[in-house]
């Protein structure tokens, strides 16, 4: 598994490690009942903190992507639950890419989509959504 | 560990001075005494007192030397953190370096009357253990206050060099002062045995000056205890 | 294990004279993490480690670590027991062997790790027969961090501990601090290196003329610090911008940077009522808002 943490990109490096996982389950990098390595070991791996590694994993528990038995790891539930929400994202991912491709053809460079996109999501949202 | 480490710091001034007194003590004794008669007991005896003059010079030299180093100088060479940091009080690391001083001390003082003790038994000029036990005695007696104010010094003082000059000095200007004013009080006629010497025998008298060596060793005390207060109260 | 930090300081202050190089000094570093402790040369970072440690008397204020109080001889001498302290010049006694060292240190700490022990001195390839003052600088300094990476302690506080390694030993002594806070040992460094810091730091402090000006995780300060650039029709005056988290602005004619500590949406809402013409949201990395910071004070 490779993944890559970037300290200045102004996302908590836990969230990072987070969606790095979810990514790499729901693209089927990751299938059912792998293991990830342990606290320690993807630490060392990476050179970060052990508290960012056991605040993903801890957090990926919650959400039910990850099972953690103590002293054997983390192991990965891809339920149907995770499955519909990967679905989710891959129609999302077609609309922002036609939304993007929109902008770029106005005439707007990647970085200030990126930038404008940033400033957008930090407005709370205009309603309330179920999830 | 506190112990090897002092020893590793004071091993090679030691052993250069226990080499250089010892050296000179028997020689000195040895040839010197080849150019008395084996009747001129009273002269022989008197070669003895001579070289008790020369050793307390370089013994008191050597202690002064044996007491430099310490905290102090560890923070100006940058040592000072990694000692300070062991979990050990700054009394004990004080208590050590004082403790191998004094030992060291001893043996100084105590081999080179042994090397004079062996010398004159071959050149068959036995000497009584109890004058070479007197004569030991009173170095280490009367003198450890010039070791105490070595630590003293070297307690306040950081420099190489100005640590041991300083020293060098205040036991200088004590020798004459007190010998200018105070003569009975002068530590340093008390060590050479001037204080108990006959002068028609050149023996040591058998009762040696417990009061001054009381003192001295009181001073001494004094000494190594506000050497105790400037440490603790000192910043790193 | 309590949850109780393993160091905290009420209003430690140092002077010298008029001059203060820590002043109230309010440090809380938690237990099992790994906090960085940064300044500009001469904030105060040396000195507040050194009060911790016991080799310097605070002037004011108290401080415990690992429950012990710092300014009680007796009782740092026993926190001392569950340090391992590395001091910013890699202090060695040059006399002794690396051999003779190893062993004069590990002599007075139970926490010694004779396997870690080895295994380092393979990693460092530290020749065990020669002195000290015989070493390049570079070994001096891994036989320095050997000395407390050797151990399990319960704290290990490091000053500038990569000044003197090349960027392969710098890898190499984070992930020993890395390995260090796996197996539960709290981590407080301070450093120059803020890219390393950004790595592996869990908590960040910054002190500024001997005082705290920055006390978080570097989790909330991703989070919430924000630079946001502004261009307005007209030009905008900075008491517009007097709001919560605002900590500083520049103005050039119609542009307006902010950079704010958090609440950046409430800057956005103001620029959008001011009818601002471009909005650029953008993270800030440790290094800004350190430079950010300290220029501030």
């Amino acid at each position: 598994m490779f993944f890559k943490l970037t300290p200045t990109t102004g996302q908590p490096l836990y969230v990072q490690l987070m969606q790095q996982i979810r990514h790499a389950a729901e693209t089927g990098a990751l299938h059912d009942g792998d293991q990830l390595p342990g606290i320690r070991t993807l630490a060392e791996e990476l050179v970060v903190s052990p508290n960012t590694v056991a605040k993903a994993y801890s957090e990926l528990e919650h959400e039910g992507l990850l099972a953690l038995r103590h002293g054997s790891g983390a192991f990965v539930c891809v339920k149907r639950r995770t499955r519909s929400l990967a679905d989710q994202v891959q129609v999302a991912r077609h609309r922002i890419r036609d939304l993007i491709e929109g902008l770029r053809d106005d005439g707007l460079f990647d970085e200030e989509i990126h930038r404008a996109f940033e400033a957008e999501l930090l407005y709370p949202a205009q309603v309330l959504r179920k999830r | 560990m506190l112990w090897y480490k002092a020893w590793l710091e004071t091993r090679s001034r030691f052993l250069t001075c226990a080499a250089t007194l010892t050296l000179f003590s028997g020689i000195f004794v040895h040839h010197a005494q080849g150019l008395l008669r084996p009747e001129w007991k009273s002269d022989f005896n008197r070669l003895l007192f001579i070289n008790q003059q020369f050793l307390v010079i370089m013994w008191v030299l050597s202690v002064v030397l044996l007491g430099m180093g310490g905290i102090i100088r560890e923070q100006a060479i940058g040592t000072s953190s990694l000692t300070l940091a062991l979990p050990v009080s700054r009394r004990r690391l004080l208590g050590v370096r004082i403790g191998t001083g004094v030992l060291e001390a001893f043996v100084l003082a105590l081999v080179p009357w042994v090397a004079v003790f062996f010398v004159s038994s071959l050149g068959r000029r036995p000497v009584s253990i109890t004058q070479v036990a007197s004569y030991v005695l009173l170095l280490v007696g009367g003198g450890l206050v010039y070791f105490a104010l070595a630590i003293l010094v070297s307690s306040l003082v950081s420099g190489e060099y100005t640590a041991p000059a300083l020293a060098f000095g205040i036991v200088l200007l004590a020798a004459i002062l007190f010998d200018a004013g105070l003569r009975q009080l002068n530590v340093w006629r008390l060590v050479t045995g001037d204080f108990s010497i006959d002068r028609t025998t050149y023996l040591l008298s058998a009762h040696l000056p417990w009061l001054g060596i009381l003192s001295s060793l009181s001073a001494a005390a004094l000494m190594l205890l506000a050497s105790t207060i400037v440490l603790q109260r000192r910043d790193f | 294990m309590t949850n109780e930090p393993v160091i905290l300081t009420h209003a430690l202050t140092k002077s010298y004279g008029a001059a203060e190089a820590v002043r109230g000094l309010n440090l809380s570093v938690g237990r099992n993490r790994i906090t960085a402790f940064l300044g500009r040369n001469g904030a105060g970072k040396s000195t507040s480690i050194k009060m911790l440690l016991g080799m310097i008397r605070p002037t004011a204020g108290s401080g415990t670590v690992l429950g012990k109080q710092v300014t009680n001889p007796d009782e740092n001498r026993d926190l001392r027991k569950r340090i391992a302290y590395v001091a910013e010049d890699k202090p060695l006694y040059g006399y002794m062997t690396v051999e003779q060292t190893i062993r004069f240190a590990s002599a007075f700490y139970t926490d010694w790790r004779r396997d870690l022990e080895k295994s380092l001195l393979r990693d460092y390839d530290l020749p065990l027969q020669r002195k000290v003052k015989t070493l390049s600088k570079g070994m001096r300094t891994k036989l320095a961090l050997l000395l407390a990476f050797a151990r399990r302690p319960d704290l290990l506080i490091l000053d500038e501990p990569s000044e003197g390694l090349d960027p392969v030993g710098i890898e190499h002594l984070l992930q020993a601090l890395v390995a260090q806070s796996a197996e539960g040992v709290s981590v407080f460094f301070s450093s120059h290196q803020i890219a390393e810091v950004e790595r592996i730091a869990d908590d960040v402090c910054i002190i500024e003329k001997g005082r705290l000006v920055v006390d978080a995780s570097l989790d909330q300060l991703r989070q919430f610090y924000r630079r946001i650039d502004l261009v307005f029709p007209s030009s905008v005056a900075q008491r517009e911008f007097d709001i919560a988290g605002v900590e500083r602005i520049q103005t050039s004619g119609n542009e307006m940077s902010v950079f704010a500590s958090k609440n950046a949406e409430g800057v956005i809402q103001r620029a959008q009522e001011l009818k601002a013409i471009s909005v650029e949201v953008a993270p800030v990395g440790l290094r800004e808002i350190f430079l950010e910071t300290v220029k501030e004070n």
